[in-house]
């Protein structure tokens, strides 16, 4: 097992560790399937408002490969078709009825999946809609089931600080971890599984057969454990920015899909809000918002991710790839000088307020702290960013039109873990000029 | 205090927003909000937390790290004009004497620079940034006591305006702001800022020279830290300040007080600071090996040349200007070293430039865009191409 080392990064303390017990949710009336947290897709509806579906049944495609599909969470009729701007799909909503019926599929045991040809695995899990659980680098769209990756990356644990453990998205799946590793072993010799330090004694403990197959260790300092920061850490050769990466949940959900011919319909969500460790929740695929958290605090917004996730309106439902709710509260409000006072409750990563000299709790709020400015190169995007780029220069060269060089800067190597963004002093939104950049050129290629 | 203030914006809010009145100067009243309440937005695009370190922090830790050499700068203004009248003062009244010079030449640069700021910022509709903070006090540091207020309000203007604002502003500047303006003080007007300028309110009085310590050579034989002695410039004198010079230049102590303040804060880049002092010390000391000048400034040694005139001052508030220093790390070790040699070698090998900090840094600064550019170079090579 080898450590990565990571010594840029976020590694304030923020104390809002949701409980480590597990409790099971009730069925909502509604489940969702949402379209909004997939990057790149083209949608294209196949169900009708009023159609019944069953759980597992095609909801709707990517019109740039239709074979991939996202399918329905529950089972049910569809209540509503949200759409966003410019009539982007955002959800379609299922109306859940008390007993799932589900889509069957042939079962295959352990041995069948090693035994299983590569296209038959492939069209397998597309239909069974879960092939987009495995992403591609650099840009993390769906893998190409034509390329061989030259490694694929396995993620214990989530996008965010308090994403859930993996030892209670594992407890009672080690069959299926160990189905999904299979399935994995179909496209590339080399799997890079990597866990955080913290959550490394919980896998001991669930499964020693689970902790064996890990080969790296991230250490606690945000986003170490970051698909993006850790191929960038172990990257070695071109050939290896084409790589897969896949996370916990979804490898699990492909291995169980495969042992029972079901989908699988229930996930591990975290709840984030300050003051508060809400325990882990077994919940739905597609859960409503409403229905994880019961009560908002005035003035909040909720996110899927601190650094980057995505707002959840109050009537959303969880995505696919998402497994973190956060509450973040508002600040106190415009505060008569601000900018001369110690802070001794503001935390920041630069040494500039006296929270600096005390090491307590983080208290994060969602206020911007100040006005946009001009860069003034004061490198403090520098300083944080795992993957050691300099994006207030990409941001310049971008600016200028001059993607050659930043391409040369290592655009593409932005895991868009939002830790510029989070720093910069001129609060100039560099993780989405990247990001956006990176989706452009993308798209482009 | 606080009501009241709230009260006082949210009424003139229409007036200078959306379709008010004097829509036009709405930077200005929105500077002066700002200035009083620290806006608080909520996070629109991911991350969804941020620091709380803004730019009005940043420059505020600056002006804080400024105050022990502005303090220090009043006193000693004041503490020449006793030696200079050949009285012995109290402490307050050195300070108060020195307040009476020094605060019309602060007051003055920041009431002409923030007219600039306010002017271009109304005509180009775009926020008022704090740069102005620190340049509007930096800037009359730089300049001997005596200087006429006409002169500061015009070498702030062209700080300011062509110093700044025609490259767009704060963050888009090539040369460093308060250095530009007293550049162009420097040149334009040499009889106010150089010779026997540098005490205040000065009569006749035998044995004073008034000229800084930089202008100082040994007569025939005499080595250079001799002459320095007899004219006053003792190792210990330079290094608390007690000399004369430009305001904020002369305490060796208080400009490191600063630097540390700026260093452990992580406002200024600590490898300016100490690449620069790095370079004059390693070049000082070459030039002190070279045979000859005895006399002259090339024989000082490194602390004489360390604690005498601008240098830390400069090194420390000037050349740490994270706009028009380099921005990648190796391009400021770099900058800082060739900042110290420059000083050491313009000092010593051009007497009529005595003080060669401040174009040192100038020089500098133009080549920043390029040290970067190499380093960029460089570290691209070194990355695994991704494209």
């Amino acid at each position: 097992m080898k450590t990565l080392r990571i010594s840029r990064g976020f590694n304030l303390d923020v104390a809002e560790q949701p409980d480590l017990s597990c409790v099971h949710l009730a069925l909502p009336p509604s489940l969702g399937c949402c379209a909004g947290d997939i990057p790149y897709i083209r949608p294209k509806l196949l169900v009708k408002e009023g159609q019944r579906v069953k759980t597992g049944e095609t909801l709707f495609t990517d019109k740039r490969d239709t074979t991939i599909q996202y399918v329905s969470p529950g089972t049910g009729l569809v209540e509503t078709v949200v759409y966003g701007a410019r009539r982007r799909l955002m959800e379609v909503v299922i109306a859940t009825e008390a007993e799932d019926e589900y889509v069957e599929y042939d079962p295959v045991d352990l041995n069948g999946i090693t035994g299983m040809p590569r296209d038959a695995l492939v069209s397998t899990l597309k239909k069974g809609g879960l092939w987009q659980g495995l992403r591609q680098f650099p840009a993390l769209d769906f893998a190409d089931p034509d390329h061989s990756p030259a490694m694929i990356i396995v993620v214990m644990d989530g996008n965010d600080l308090f994403s859930p453990r993996p030892d209670i998205i594992l407890k009672d799946n080690i069959t299926a971890f160990e189905a999904g590793m299979a399935i994995l072993r179909q496209f590339s010799d080399r799997l890079a599984v990597v866990c955080r330090e913290s959550s490394l004694e919980g896998v001991r403990t669930i499964g020693s057969s689970v902790a064996d197959q890990i080969t790296h260790t991230a250490p606690d300092i945000y986003p170490a454990w970051n698909p993006g920061a850790v191929l960038y850490q172990i990257k070695q050769e071109v050939a290896e920015n084409t790589a897969w990466c896949v996370h916990l949940d979804h490898l699990i959900m492909m291995g169980r899909f495969l042992l029972s011919g079901r989908y699988p319909v229930d996930k591990i969500v975290t709840v984030t809000r300050p003051g508060e460790h809400p325990p882990h929740m077994r919940a739905r695929q597609g859960m409503p918002l409403s229905a994880l958290v019961e009560k908002m605090p005035e003035n909040s917004i909720v996110t899927t991710g601190r650094f980057n996730g995505r707002v959840l309106e109050e009537d959303a439902h969880i995505g696919f790839f998402e497994n973190t709710i956060n509450i973040i509260e508002a600040g106190p409000g415009e505060e008569l000088f601000g900018f001369v006072r110690p802070g001794l409750d503001k935390p920041t990563v630069s040494s500039s307020f006296l929270s600096s000299l005390f090491k307590r709790p983080a208290k994060m709020d969602c206020t911007l702290h100040g006005e946009a400015r001009a860069c003034i190169n004061c490198s403090y995007c520098e300083r944080i960013c795992p993957n050691d780029l300099m994006p207030s220069f990409i941001m310049k060269a971008l600016h200028a039109d001059e993607l050659e060089d930043a391409l040369a800067l290592g655009l593409m190597d932005c895991c868009r873990c939002g830790l510029c963004s989070f720093t910069c002093p001129s609060k100039i939104e560099l993780t989405r000029i990247l990001s956006d950049a990176m989706d452009a050129y993308y798209k482009d290629k | 205090m606080k009501n009241l203030l709230k009260k006082f914006f949210d009424d003139t809010k229409p007036l200078f927003t959306g379709d008010g009145k004097y829509k036009k100067y709405e930077p200005v009243w929105d500077a002066t909000k700002t200035f009083f309440f620290l806006p608080s937005e909520k996070v629109r695009a991911m991350p969804f937390v941020r620091d709380h370190l803004d730019l009005k922090r940043y420059m505020s830790v600056v002006i804080l790290a400024l105050l022990p050499v502005t303090f220090f700068g009043i006193y000693n203004t004041g503490y020449q004009a006793s030696i200079g009248a050949g009285e012995s003062w109290s402490t307050l009244t050195c300070f108060l004497v020195g307040a009476r010079y020094v605060l019309p030449l602060i007051i003055v640069s920041y009431a002409v620079g923030f007219a600039w700021e306010f002017l271009f910022a109304v005509i180009r509709g775009h926020k008022i940034s704090e740069g102005l903070l620190v340049t509007g006090l930096l800037f009359p540091l730089t300049l001997p006591p005596t200087i006429p207020l006409w002169q500061v309000a015009l070498g702030i203007s062209f700080g300011v305006v062509i110093g700044k604002e025609v490259f767009g502003g704060t963050g888009r500047n090539i040369l460093n702001p308060a250095l530009t303006g007293r550049a162009f003080l420097f040149f334009s007007y040499p009889v106010s800022m150089s010779g026997d300028v540098w005490v205040a309110g000065k009569q006749l009085v035998d044995g004073v020279t008034g000229a800084t310590a930089l202008s100082v050579t040994g007569a025939g034989s005499q080595s250079i830290t001799a002459a320095l002695g007899d004219a006053g410039y003792s190792l210990g004198q330079l290094f608390t300040g007690f000399v004369p010079g430009s305001v904020g230049e002369t305490s060796a102590l208080c400009c490191l007080i600063g630097a540390a303040i700026l260093m452990v804060t992580r406002i200024a880049n600590y490898r300016i600071i100490v690449g620069g002092i790095a370079g004059l010390v390693i070049t000082s000391l070459i030039v002190q090996l070279i045979p000859g000048g005895q006399d002259s400034w090339s024989d000082a040694g490194p602390l004489y040349h360390l604690c005498a005139g601008g240098f830390l001052f400069g090194i420390s508030f000037m050349a740490t200007d994270p706009v028009s220093a380099p921005g990648t790390n190796p391009g400021r070790w770099i900058f800082g070293l060739a900042i110290g040699f420059f000083t050491v070698i313009i000092r010593v090998g051009n007497p009529a430039f005595m003080e060669g900090v401040m174009l040192a840094i100038l020089f500098m600064n133009v080549f920043a865009p390029l040290l970067d550019h190499l380093v960029l170079k460089y570290k691209s090579s070194k990355r695994i191409p991704n494209v």
